[in-house]
């Protein structure tokens, strides 16, 4: 009963994360809007109304860099919106290519912080699954972290999707060398795993170092 | 082809402005409005040929003003503009008969485009 009560609990954190960063980077898109629009007012003047060649040349580049900053602030903040919007159902339909490249971008930097590759496979056109869509990343989140954290410097953890049956599969590989003293076996956390088990409408398998989870393909 | 004429709506006055005076720039005739009772006013007045329209405007939900232009003239076409990723509103725009839509932040090449195909499509309509 405690147990259940402190996993409620943890979702319902969960949730309120969630919905805070929905928030959050809504706001951040319309003020990056704005300055997008400024930016490409200051550059449209000089270029519609003929400021001289020189100086005006100089103002392009400048705000050229910015907005293409503003892009890549923009593109993060876009998935950390479709993240955020990952907890407003327990059970939806998603596309699972969408689902990981959003979580890589997110995690992208501690994975170059780390020297290690993060490989996509992803089968094209791959059908929708019906699943809990937060629970999945947070899986794949809790699987791609230990990974990170046990292998050595210019490893590669690929992650290849496919459609299986009735199903689509995530299969998450590595290679490369474990730091001294890690265990080429330790996987998911049990606790998560059971969680995760709980939570999703699909399977979980796991040996040699490799993860396979197979979910229902939406109907 | 004419001169377009656009009524831009968002709560967002400083985008609103700004984006008014890149679209005038680039010759097309500009009004803004920042809440819906106030855009329903002014296409009365202005009669615009397009309309773009942020979903998330005060005073009355997007989607019900979308409906309310269609009503007003079936011909003017609503480009929704949206900071959101939410495909519902935008499926229920599309529905509701938007002509297009396009997520903020806007790129100024792409919204012209899209005004511009627009307004082919409203002097094929009238």
């Amino acid at each position: 009963m405690e147990h259940k009560s402190e996993e409620n609990l943890r979702l319902l954190q969960l949730e309120f994360v969630g919905k805070i960063l929905a928030g959050f980077t809504h706001d951040i898109k319309n003020y990056i809007a704005i300055i997008k629009e400024s930016a490409g007012l200051i550059e449209d003047i000089i270029k519609i109304e003929k400021t001289p060649k020189n100086k005006s040349e100089q103002y392009i580049e400048i705000i050229r860099s910015i907005e293409e900053q503003i892009q890549k602030t923009n593109d993060l903040f876009r998935y950390l919106n479709r993240f955020a919007h990952r907890m407003d159902t327990q059970l939806a339909a998603f596309n699972i290519n969408e689902s990981l490249e959003e979580l890589f971008a997110l995690i992208q930097r501690v994975a170059n912080q780390k020297k290690i590759t993060l490989a996509r496979d992803f089968q094209r056109d791959i059908p929708s699954v019906y699943s809990n869509p937060s629970i999945f990343q947070f899986l794949i989140f809790s699987f791609l972290e230990e990974r990170m954290t046990n292998l050595d410097k210019n490893s590669i953890i690929t992650v290849k999707t496919g459609i299986k049956g009735s199903s689509v599969g995530v299969n998450i590989s590595s290679e490369g060398v474990l730091r001294v003293g890690q265990d080429v076996q330790a996987m998911i956390p049990p606790e998560i795993r059971t969680f995760a088990l709980q939570k999703l409408t699909g399977d979980i398998s796991e040996s040699n170092g490799n993860i396979l989870i197979t979910l229902p393909v939406s109907r | 082809m004419p001169q377009t004429k656009i009524l831009l709506v968002d709560d967002e006055i400083e985008f609103a402005s700004a984006l008014a005076e890149r679209l005038q720039l680039r010759n097309y005739e500009v009004r803004t409005a920042h809440k819906a009772l106030e855009a329903l006013a002014i296409i009365n007045d202005f009669l615009p040929d397009v309309v773009v329209l942020d979903l998330k405007i005060p005073g009355m939900d997007g989607i019900e003003t979308l409906k309310t232009i269609k009503k007003i003239d079936p011909t003017i076409e609503v480009i929704m503009l949206t900071g959101h990723g939410d495909k519902w509103s935008v499926e229920a725009g599309m529905k509701s008969g938007a002509f297009e839509y396009i997520m903020k932040p806007v790129e100024i090449g792409e919204l012209t485009a899209k005004i511009d195909k627009a307004m082919k499509q409203r002097l094929t309509e009238r």
